[in-house]
C-alpha cells in the first residue's frame, strides 16, 4: 500500500489541459459570460488550487471538466484525450475525474462502507466481496476504521469528507475535483482535514483540482495556486509554491509561507473588491 | 522498593475490576483481558507516549501515578489530569475514526502499567458481543465523564460482531425510541388530551345536558352498549357482526391501498424522473386529482357492476393520487449532487434510478403513504355509505337511518382506532426501510 511518492517519482496520468475555454450563460436572453478565454495547464499529479471570490465562475470551470455543464467554445483535454470542445461541448462524467462536492454528496441512505464501494461495484470492476475488502482496507488507511457500518449522518462532518475522498479514490481516478470541500467546516476541523488530505495524497498521488476562496488553504496545500479574476473568470496570476512536500502544519508559521501570502494577497483582495462592487451595482 | 506492594496484588484483574470500563465484568472475561496485557514499568519523569503517536494499546495504572496532558484542540475542558492506581489512558484507538494518541503521558513517579493491545481487546470484546458492548459503552461514558471530552469525540467504535444482525440493531433502535418517548412528556400530554375530550363529552351530554347535545348518545350509554353481551341495537364487542364489519372494511382498504401503492409509487417515480413523461401526463393528472371522491360515485357504480369493486375503486383512487403526487415531489426533492456523484462514480441511468432516485425519494414516499392510507379510509367510508352491504361506513349509515345513535358512535370510534393502527403500521414499515433516517433523527433528538 505504501506508494508514498517523493517528488521525483513522476506521476504520468491526470494531466489536464484547459485551452481557451469560454462559457456564456444565456439566461433569459441576456448573455452572461462566466468564463472568459481561460487557458490553464494542470500537470499530472499536481495539486492545483483555484482561488477566487465567491461566484467568480470557478465552479463553472470545474463543472465543465466534470461533465456537468457544456462549454461555449474552447477545449479541455485530459492526457491528450478531448473531454469537451466546441464540437462536443459537454464531457461525459466518469470515474477518471471524480468530484467532491461543496456540501458533500455521500448517499445518506447507504452506510459509509456501501458508499465507498459504490463506484467499483456499479462499474462491475470488482465483485461485492472484493470491493468490501478493498473498501475496508482503504478506510482503515484513512483513519476511518470502526465507522464502516455507520451511516454518514452518524459521523462528524470532517469524517464524512474523508469517507467521500476515499469513495473517490476507490476508483483509482486520474484526478479529483474538489469544490470548496471544507467551506462548511470550523477552522479546527479544517486544519485537521488539510493534513489528512495531504496524507491521503502522499499515499495515492492523483491530480487535484481544488477550488477555494481561502488563500492560506491554497498556499498550504498547493503546488500551484491560480488566482482567478472575478466574473468573467480567467487566470489573473499563477503562483508556484516552492515549499517542498511533504508539508505539515509547521509550514503555516514559516517565513516563506508568510512571504507567499503577502505576494498574492493584493491580487486576491483586488478581485474580491471588484466582485463586491459588481454585486453592489447589480443590487 | 515500590514493587514489594504490588506483589500482594499479583493479579492485575483486581485493579482492572476497579476501573470504570471493567466494573461488573465477569471473571471469565477479566481473565481473558488480563492475558492480553503486558506489564511495563516506567521511572519517574519518563515519557510513556506522545500525542500523535499511533494509538495501539490501552494503559491501566497498577501502581504509581502519571500525568495526562491533551494536545490542544481536543476540546477537553481540563487538558491536564493526574491519574493513580486504576487510571485508564491510551484509549483513543477505541474511538470512531481515531488512530493517533490524543495526549502526552508522563510518569510522575515510578509507575507500573498494564498495556492492552487495542485491536486484540476489540477482537476479544467482539467474541463476547453482549458483555463486549457493555464494556465499550462504559469506555465511552468514562472518556466523556472522567476526561471531560466532548460527547461527539467520545463515541466509541461499534463492535462488528454486534452489528451483523440487522434485526437486532433495528430492534434496539425501536426500543430506544420507545424509551425516549416514555421519558418525554408526550405520552402524558396525549392522555390528558383524551381525558379532556371524553370529560367534555360526559359533562356536555349527561351532566349539563346542553341543548345542542340533546340527541347525542352519552359516553356511558355508548360504552355500556359497546361492552354489552346483549346490545340493545345489536352491535358490540361480543357480537360476531361487529368483527365482520371491521374485517370487511380493513380488507377493502388493504386492497385499495396496496393497489394504489403498487401503481402510484412507480407512476410517481417516473413522473419525477422523466421530464417528457411528466409533460404528457401531469396536466391530466392535475385535472383529475381535485375531483372529490364523492363525485366519482355514480360513474364508479356504472363502471363496475359489482358494488364491491366500485367501493374498492373509490378508495383506491384517492390513495393513488396522494401516493403518486408525494412520490413525484420526493424525486424532485433529491439534491442534484447525489445524481452527479453517482454519474461520476460510473453508475448508468438504471443504477442511478435504483440506488439514488428510489432511496432518495423514500422519505416523501412514506409521507405520501401515510396520507394515502388516511384518504383511503375516508373515501372507503364515503363509498360504503352510498353503496355496500358491510363495513363500518355501512354501519354508520344504516344506524342513522334506523335511529341507533349509540351504534353510530361505536362505528366512529372503531374507525378512528383502526385507522390509527393502519397508519401506525405504515409508519413502522417506513422506519424499517429507512434505518438511516431513524438513526439521524435519534441523534438529533439526543
Amino acid at each position: 500500500m505504501d506508494r508514498r511518492v517523493t517528488g521525483s517519482t513522476a506521476v504520468t496520468r491526470g494531466h489536464i489541459s484547459i485551452d481557451d475555454v469560454v462559457k456564456i450563460y444565456d439566461a433569459q436572453g441576456a448573455a452572461v459570460m462566466a468564463v472568459d478565454h481561460c487557458s490553464l495547464e494542470i500537470e499530472a499529479g499536481e495539486i492545483c488550487m483555484i482561488v477566487g471570490p465567491s461566484g467568480c465562475g470557478k465552479t463553472t470551470l470545474l463543472n465543465a471538466i466534470a461533465g456537468f455543464h457544456a462549454i461555449t467554445s474552447g477545449r479541455i483535454e485530459m492526457d491528450g484525450e478531448t473531454l469537451c470542445s466546441s464540437e462536443r461541448p459537454k464531457a461525459t462524467p466518469g470515474p477518471d475525474r471524480i468530484v467532491v462536492f461543496q456540501n458533500g454528496a455521500l448517499f445518506p441512505w447507504k452506510t459509509n462502507l456501501e458508499n465507498v464501494i459504490f463506484g467499483p461495484v456499479m462499474q462491475g470492476k470488482l465483485e461485492r466481496a472484493q470491493a468490501i475488502d478493498k473498501g475496508r482496507a482503504m478506510m482503515a488507511d484513512a483513519g476511518l476504521a470502526g465507522v464502516e457500518l455507520n451511516y454518514p449522518g452518524e459521523v462528524s462532518s470532517g469524517m464524512r469528507r474523508r469517507v467521500e475522498i476515499v469513495r473517490a479514490l476507490m476508483n483509482d481516478p486520474k484526478a479529483l475535483l474538489l469544490d470548496e470541500p471544507y467551506r462548511a467546516l470550523d477552522s479546527l476541523t479544517k486544519s485537521v482535514m488539510h493534513e489528512a488530505l495531504l496524507e491521503i495524497y502522499y499515499k495515492n498521488k492523483v491530480t487535484i483540482f481544488f477550488i477555494t476562496h481561502d488563500l492560506e488553504e491554497a498556499i498550504f496545500l498547493g503546488h500551484k495556486v491560480v488566482i482567478m479574476t472575478t466574473r468573467p473568470c480567467r487566470p489573473k496570476k499563477v503562483l508556484t509554491v516552492d515549499i517542498p512536500h511533504p508539508r505539515d502544519y509547521g509550514v503555516l508559521t514559516s517565513k516563506r509561507f508568510r512571504e507567499l501570502i503577502e505576494e498574492t494577497n493584493a491580487a486576491v483582495h483586488e478581485e474580491a473588491l471588484k466582485a463586491f462592487q459588481a454585486g453592489e451595482k447589480e443590487g | 522498593m515500590q514493587i514489594a506492594e504490588n506483589v500482594v496484588l499479583g493479579d492485575p484483574s483486581v485493579v482492572l475490576r476497579e476501573t470504570v470500563p471493567f466494573t461488573g465484568a465477569t471473571d471469565a472475561l477479566l481473565r481473558r483481558v488480563v492475558k492480553l496485557g503486558r506489564r511495563t514499568r516506567y521511572g519517574a519523569g519518563e515519557r510513556i507516549y506522545t500525542a500523535g503517536d499511533a494509538s495501539d494499546d490501552i494503559h491501566i495504572v497498577i501502581s504509581g501515578a502519571v500525568e495526562h496532558v491533551f494536545s490542544p484542540g481536543i476540546g477537553a475542558q481540563e487538558s491536564q489530569k493526574r491519574m493513580g492506581r486504576g487510571g485508564v489512558f491510551g484509549w483513543a484507538g477505541l474511538l470512531l475514526g481515531q488512530t493517533r494518541r490524543l495526549a502526552t503521558v508522563t510518569a510522575t513517579e515510578p509507575t507500573e502499567v498494564v498495556r492492552l493491545p487495542t485491536e486484540d481487546l476489540v477482537k476479544l470484546l467482539e467474541s463476547e458481543p453482549l458483555e463486549g458492548a457493555a464494556v465499550m459503552e462504559r469506555f465511552a461514558s468514562m472518556i466523556q465523564r472522567d476526561f471531560a471530552v466532548p460527547a461527539l469525540l467520545a463515541r466509541v467504535r461499534r463492535l462488528s460482531s454486534v452489528a451483523p444482525s440487522e434485526d437486532m440493531s433495528r430492534m434496539s433502535l425501536t426500543m430506544h425510541r420507545v424509551a425516549l418517548w416514555l421519558k418525554s412528556p408526550r405520552p402524558y400530554l396525549m392522555l390528558i388530551g383524551f381525558a379532556l375530550l371524553l370529560g367534555f363529552w360526559y359533562l356536555a351530554v349527561e351532566v349539563w345536558k346542553l341543548p345542542r347535545f340533546k340527541e347525542m348518545p352519552g359516553i356511558t350509554t355508548v360504552v355500556k352498549e359497546w361492552l354489552s353481551r346483549s346490545p340493545t341495537y345489536g352491535l358490540s364487542i361480543h357480537t360476531e357482526e361487529y368483527y365482520t364489519h371491521i374485517a370487511v372494511s380493513v380488507w377493502r382498504v388493504a386492497q385499495a391501498f396496496f393497489l394504489a401503492t403498487a401503481l402510484g409509487v412507480p407512476f410517481g417515480l417516473f413522473l419525477g424522473w422523466s421530464r417528457k413523461f411528466k409533460e404528457y401526463v401531469f396536466p391530466l393528472f392535475e385535472t383529475l386529482r381535485p375531483i372529490p371522491i364523492l363525485a366519482w360515485v355514480p360513474l364508479a357504480i356504472v363502471m363496475f357492476i359489482a358494488t364491491e369493486s366500485a367501493v374498492i375503486y373509490l378508495a383506491f383512487l384517492a390513495s393513488f393520487f396522494a401516493t403518486a403526487l408525494n412520490t413525484m415531489l420526493g424525486v424532485e426533492s433529491i439534491d442534484e449532487s447525489y445524481v452527479r456523484a453517482a454519474d461520476c462514480l460510473g453508475a448508468n441511468r438504471w443504477q442511478v434510478f435504483r440506488h439514488v432516485i428510489v432511496p432518495g425519494a423514500l422519505p416523501f414516499i412514506f409521507t405520501g403513504l401515510q396520507i394515502s392510507i388516511g384518504v383511503s379510509w375516508f373515501s372507503l367510508v364515503a363509498a360504503e355509505m352510498v353503496s355496500g352491504q358491510y363495513g363500518l361506513g355501512y354501519v354508520i349509515n344504516t344506524s342513522y337511518m334506523m335511529v341507533r345513535y349509540p351504534t353510530i358512535v361505536i362505528g366512529m370510534i372503531t374507525l378512528g382506532v383502526v385507522g390509527y393502527a393502519t397508519s401506525a403500521m405504515v409508519r413502522i414499515a417506513g422506519d424499517y426501510m429507512m434505518e438511516w433516517r431513524v438513526r439521524e433523527l435519534a441523534l438529533a433528538e439526543r
